[in-house]
């Protein structure tokens, strides 16, 4: 089937829809400036803020609700977009995102901390500020919210793809929403990767990133239904591919494995070679280590016949979850007007660097290359065209049987499998599900599954909580970097496949109590597909006091839970 | 200086969650990353933000970590240097 693209909608510093991000691109307006929304106290950083209060984006949404997440209120403005422009209701909404409603609940920690807490307390969760999303666009038979940091918007994009390839959604709209937070500004800074300058992409003086906030949406159908409701295609997907880097928990590797891998696999999956990609939307964060990585693997991949390559992150700041999203709407924008988006901010040369296009370069382009890369390794591509392009469909089947299931492990398991150096870092609820994964893995005898994927309400909560608390008790001055990095939903599916060295598939969803549903629904469509044979899925949430306390009061609890279970597809 | 060794490999214990280790354990001398300790980037990061905290020593570029961090000797004479508290 031929995918099509008939919706595009993006809200981000460079501006509030399609039209205006155009304008600024064209006229390489950037959106980075001085912070007057977050309320950090470090305004020595510059970011990439949509440039309205929360009021004024309730406004702008037409939402009366208080309280609403930021990262919903950016969704809701972009994601109507698209549907507007598609014409057309859609049976599934899949959208990524990592902070949710971490802005409410660091505006409220001071209470929550003390066991003081309302309903509001209920939209930290990711998948919540998905269904608040959702809540103003319509009815979705199904929803999901992906979290695997910065790739997370192309995770939902590709999710939506096996969904129509299977029958399973008949139209999706997918990307990914997220807002700025003091938590993650403060979380890159003990990383001492934010630049203070606005950033440089791929220069050799590079010093860092910006961060930036926003949304972005495609509503996909299939070319037929397109054609038959005399709809505008704007572009199709060419093909996409998620890999993990399978290095370090922050860094990327020196020699690009995973990024290559994603780049190399999507491209195969189009059945284009890598000389037909016209232009890459790199990642191009601007930390010294992305650029050189993710150059080393535009080199592998492309060696001396470079398409065009350009990071938008100089304009737009690195909007982390949303970034796949936003970039994916950049470059339909980029393919319908015939232009090379510029790489801002460059000026020199350094060793092992690609060399960016640095102005609006009028050019034709017909197939485009789309790179997110998140925390914990975890790398998706996107190729975009304006032809289509085939991608099989297959029948639905609920083909697999689970070949082995562990149970929550007791600590004197814990201790035979992890070494207290080795479990240094993690919570004792992360080793459980380290246990338990490597149990399954070994008594399966399936010790490098396809795909790992990984369901959690919560999230690392403990971690994501030590942090909260670091963060009030020292005014955002003296924060330990170890509890930022564990914080993010996907820590635990990547963790597993940086110990296990495992490139496949990995992701994580974070929506709710639905989430292995969400989980069950990626690996069956994929099994479907033929593009996995095997599958680990884990359930992982953690019991923290603080956490129950202020839940017991709405009636709530967090459930603990660390479980793995290999599935394999039935033949 | 000894007894700045001393209290600096307690609070490398403590910051970097080493559980079962004593200071006894640590080598003054012997490299903190790689070899010795086997500390990683993370790591890094954990002992800028600690001579902050405890010496109100703030180090504006990662990189220069490199130097100071070869062993709890040259931390503890860079700390020795440049503390302010």
């Amino acid at each position: 089937m031929h995918i099509a693209i008939t919706g595009i909608g993006t809200v981000s510093a460079i501006g509030m829809n399609c039209a205006e991000t155009l304008q600024s691109l064209l006229s390489e307006h950037p959106g980075i400036g001085s912070m007057r929304q977050l309320g950090s106290v470090h305004t020595e950083l510059p970011v990439g803020e949509v440039p309205y209060s929360n009021a004024e984006l309730k406004r702008i949404a037409g939402v009366s609700e208080e309280p609403m997440p930021r990262t919903s209120l950016l969704g809701i403005i972009a994601a109507r977009e698209a549907l507007t422009m598609a014409n057309r209701t859609c049976d599934a909404f899949i959208s990524g995102t990592t902070v949710g409603g971490m802005d409410l609940t660091e505006q409220h920690w001071q209470d929550y901390s003390k066991g003081k807490a309302t309903e509001k307390i209920r939209l930290h969760e990711a998948g919540e500020s998905t269904n608040a999303i959702a809540k103003h666009l319509g009815h979705f038979a199904f929803i999901a919210t992906p979290s695997t940091a910065c790739s997370s918007s192309l995770n939902a994009i590709i999710l939506g793809a096996n969904l129509l390839r299977t029958g399973k959604a008949k139209a999706a709209l997918v990307g990914g929403a997220e807002s700025l937070s003091k938590f993650h500004l403060n979380g890159f800074n003990t990383l001492m990767i934010l630049d203070h300058q606005p950033c440089r992409p791929f220069d050799a003086e590079r010093n860092g990133l910006n961060l930036g906030e926003g949304a972005g949406y495609l509503v996909i159908e299939s070319e037929e239904e397109a054609i038959a409701r005399g709809a505008t295609i704007l572009g199709y997907i060419g093909g996409y591919a998620n890999t993990c880097d399978a290095y370090h928990q922050t860094a990327s590797s020196a020699d690009g494995e995973g990024a290559f891998r994603a780049m190399q696999d999507a491209i195969q999956m189009s059945g284009l070679q890598p000389a037909d990609i016209d232009y890459i939307n790199a990642h191009g964060t601007a930390t010294p280590n992305n650029d050189l990585s993710e150059s080393v693997a535009l080199l592998r991949l492309f060696g001396s016949r470079m398409p065009a390559v350009s990071s938008t992150k100089a304009f737009t700041g690195h909007t982390t979850s949303a970034s796949g999203g936003i970039e994916a709407v950049v470059c339909l924008l980029a393919m319908q007007h015939g232009f090379v988006p510029a790489n801002l901010n460059w000026s020199k040369t350094g060793e092992g660097l690609i060399v960016p296009i640095t102005h609006t370069t009028r050019q034709p382009l017909k197939h485009v290359l789309c790179n997110a890369f998140g925390f914990g390794g975890n790398e998706s591509s996107l190729v975009l065209s304006t032809e289509g392009i085939d991608l099989p469909k297959a029948e639905y089947t609920l083909g697999l049987s689970a070949l082995c299931q562990s149970t929550t492990p007791d600590d004197s398991e814990v201790s035979k499998y992890i070494s207290a150096a080795e479990g240094r870092r993690m919570t004792s609820q992360t080793r459980r599900i380290v246990v338990a994964a490597r149990q399954v893995m070994e008594e399966s005898g399936i010790t490098m599954p396809d795909a790992i994927v990984c369901a959690t309400q919560w999230g690392c909560m403990l971690q994501s909580m030590r942090f909260l608390q670091d963060m009030l008790d020292t005014d955002e001055q003296q924060l330990k970097p170890t509890p930022f990095i564990q914080s993010t939903h996907n820590t635990i599916a990547s963790m597993i496949a940086i110990m296990t060295g495992n490139h496949g598939y990995n992701c994580t969803y974070a929506q709710g109590k639905q989430s292995y549903e969400c989980a069950m629904a990626d690996i069956t469509t994929q099994m479907s597909l033929g593009l996995i044979r095997s599958a680990l899925v884990l359930e992982f949430d953690e019991e923290v006091e603080v956490w129950d306390k202020v839940l017991t009061l709405i009636g709530d609890k967090t459930h603990a839970v660390a479980r793995a279970t290999l599935f394999v597809k039935k033949d | 200086m000894e007894q700045l060794i001393e209290q600096l490999k307690s609070q490398i214990i403590d910051a970097l969650n080493f559980e079962d280790m004593t200071p006894a354990d640590i080598d003054t001398d012997a490299p903190l990353f790689g070899e010795g300790l086997g500390l990683d980037s993370i790591d890094a990061l954990e002992l800028i933000m600690l001579m902050d905290r405890e010496y109100g020593i703030k180090l504006a570029d990662p990189k220069a970590g490199k130097a100071i961090f070869q062993s709890v000797r040259t931390m503890a004479e860079y700390i020795q240097a440049n503390r302010t508290k």
